[in-house]
């Protein structure tokens, strides 16, 4: 089963490094730049987090023809549109489905599926659990700012309790998603989750995640300034970005025994964890399949 | 690096040949000093001022001597100054040392040492200090990547003739290298033992009474060395830790970086405006951001980070000059 890890303390690196490797990226190659400015509200998570994932494939010097991005419907399924790479604007809930049709006939490529809260859990979230079974090796990136944004604002399966959507005018009563803890549940080798006011540390976590051979998960907590923020009065753009820290515990926070991904109650999370949760050494799902292939055509042929 | 003097011809001499005179070998002893004995323990919060001067007060109390002790430590908690004044002698009234009467001064920090300096006797005063140096942020007034760093930039040789012993030493890196750099004032405790007249067994007994049950080892060990720091610098062998490293201020030259906008792609989001820690950006009657301040501006990159519209972007400054005070600072 997953074997539980305790994050690891960031080393302090030397300055110099540091410097280097913040002069050493340019966004603006990693952009289809006609396509820009792009159609996010203002003040919109998405933006910041497109940042720290082209930073971290940068980071591990991905190249953008090796690089394929999978993305649902929604405003994260839009996001992919951005990305000066091979992109593939999928059916909703089913950027992992095709992302694992991508990964297994291409296995040279890097495939990082973009997708929403209500993408990837609430149509897609049998295809979610299903691939992070199989383990393969997909970085999946799940944007969660807690409503179907594009939509007008319904209630998403992670929605909190007492939240006022289109679909939820007296206040949200269903119980969320711990999206991470269901990933972890469903058996995906690694996960995570970050707030996107930490862009470096968001992006060493998607680069942690990219980095990883088997199905990563990365939950990235975003904000919805326009439909949620506004309909909830969650105040202004800049409010809600620093909220994060207050909503949140970093990867830190210990908990009794246990390091930090600790619900008060299942599907009913308290404050939010940070941090890397899951890193386990399960067999990566397309390698297994290749070895068997390999094994059974050898017999074929000795036959 | 053991330094004495008397007089100038004695200094000069010192200084030309790097060898610590043997002076002053006089050990402090409260029980035929008429006058108590005054030692003075300043540092920073949490490197274990107030430890130090329980040690020293409990073994005067063991030994049946009369001692006070007074200290400040209120909200220095985690870097803030603390000192303790702790004397000693078979009769001693006011709690408090006197400028210029102190007999030694144990200084965990560097620039704290020297703050404090002149509360040490002027002839005969013992100053015993680690070359460690927190940078409180204070003195860092000017964010910008190579402004000006107000930290002291006296090296041990700036002292020389100030005071009449000086022992500098670079305790947190030697107990570091024996496996805990918390236990630097106990090796400040060996090194002030060399000063006073009780004996070996006492300083150990209270030393293992005080610290944490898990670090007595440690303890123990670099309360030798310190002990050996000071006997080896006095008869002026080669000592290990005595490198100062010299804190090089770079010429005032701050790295201008330039912050570019592309306007079309800006949405007003105001999240760059509130965040800037400078405060240096606003949002024009359009709506769009812009750099208001451009002298504010240090560079930080929190702006470019935040902006979900990828509207600004920092030009790096090329070759920032190497500042050693920051890098500590960071480390």
């Amino acid at each position: 089963m997953n074997k539980h890890v305790m994050p690891q303390a960031e080393q302090p690196a030397e300055q110099g490094n540091q410097l280097d490797k913040i002069r050493d990226f340019e966004i603006q190659d990693y952009l289809r730049l006609d396509l820009f400015p792009h159609f996010m509200c203002p003040g919109c998570g998405h933006g910041i987090a497109l940042r720290a994932l082209l930073w971290a494939i940068h980071d591990q010097g991905i190249d953008k023809d090796k690089l394929a991005i999978v993305s649902g419907i929604g405003c994260s399924g839009r996001v992919g549109t951005y990305i000066d790479a091979n992109t593939y604007h999928t059916t909703h809930g089913r950027p992992l489905a095709f992302a694992t049709g991508l990964k297994m006939a291409r296995p040279d490529l890097h495939v990082v599926v973009i997708t929403g809260d209500g993408d990837c859990l609430a149509i897609g979230g049998n295809h979610l659990i299903h691939a992070a079974r199989r383990n393969l090796d997909i970085t999946c990136i799940m944007l969660n700012n807690e409503i179907y944004g594009m939509t007008g604002g319904q209630v998403s399966p992670t929605t909190p309790y007492d939240r006022f959507t289109t679909t939820t005018p007296a206040g949200n009563i269903e119980p969320v998603f711990d999206a991470s803890r269901l990933a972890e549940a469903a058996g995906a080798g690694f996960v995570g989750r970050e707030v996107t006011i930490h862009v470096p540390r968001l992006r060493d976590l998607i680069s942690e995640g990219l980095d990883y051979k088997g199905f990563s998960f990365i939950e990235i907590m975003s904000d919805c300034t326009e439909i949620n923020g506004r309909k909830n009065d969650l105040g202004s753009s800049s409010e809600m970005v620093l909220g994060q820290t207050r909503s949140m515990r970093p990867a830190d926070f210990k908990y009794g025994e246990y390091d930090n991904n600790v619900v008060d109650h299942p599907f009913r999370p308290n404050s939010m964890n940070t941090g890397v949760f899951v890193k386990s050494d399960r067999p990566e799902y397309g390698e297994s399949y290749r070895e068997l292939v390999h094994d059974i055509q050898k017999k074929q042929k000795g036959h | 690096m053991a330094k004495a003097k008397k007089n100038k011809s004695t200094r000069k001499a010192d200084i030309a040949n790097r060898m610590p005179l043997k002076l002053n070998p006089k050990r402090l002893d409260p029980e035929t000093s008429d006058e108590a004995i005054n030692v003075l323990i300043v540092g920073v919060g949490g490197q274990g001022v107030i430890m130090v001067s329980k040690v020293l007060a409990q073994i005067c109390q063991n030994l049946g001597l009369q001692v006070k002790q007074s200290e400040v430590h209120g909200m220095a908690k985690r870097g803030g100054v603390v000192f303790s004044h702790v004397r000693f002698g078979k009769t001693v009234w006011s709690p408090t040392i006197p400028k210029g009467k102190a007999d030694v001064l144990v200084a965990l920090e560097w620039a704290e040492g020297l703050r404090w300096m002149d509360y040490l006797r002027p002839d005969t005063g013992i100053f015993i200090t680690d070359t460690k140096r927190i940078v409180p942020p204070f003195a860092c007034r000017s964010r910008i990547l190579g402004a000006d760093i107000g930290y002291l930039k006296d090296t041990p040789d700036d002292i020389i003739g100030k005071v009449a012993e000086t022992f500098a030493i670079d305790a947190t890196d030697m107990a570091a290298k024996e496996g805990n750099e918390l236990a630097a004032n106990t090796l400040l405790l060996g090194a002030l033992s060399t000063t006073l007249t009780f004996s070996n067994e006492v300083w150990r007994e209270v030393i293992t009474q005080m610290v944490p049950p898990k670090t007595i080892d440690v303890n123990l060990s670099v309360f030798d060395k310190g002990q050996k720091w000071i006997e080896g610098s006095r008869k002026g062998e080669p000592v290990e830790g005595s490198a100062f490293i010299p804190l090089v201020q770079p010429e005032d030259h701050p790295v201008r970086t330039t912050l570019s906008i592309i306007e079309e792609w800006c949405k007003g989001c105001d999240i760059c405006v509130k965040m800037c820690p400078e405060r240096c950006l606003t949002l024009n009657k359009d709506q769009v951001v812009e750099l208001a301040d451009p002298e504010e501006c240090t560079g930080c990159h929190i702006c470019e980070w935040l902006c979900p519209d990828f509207a600004i972007s920092l030009n790096p400054a090329l070759n920032p000059p190497p500042n050693p005070i920051v890098q500590e600072a960071v480390a």
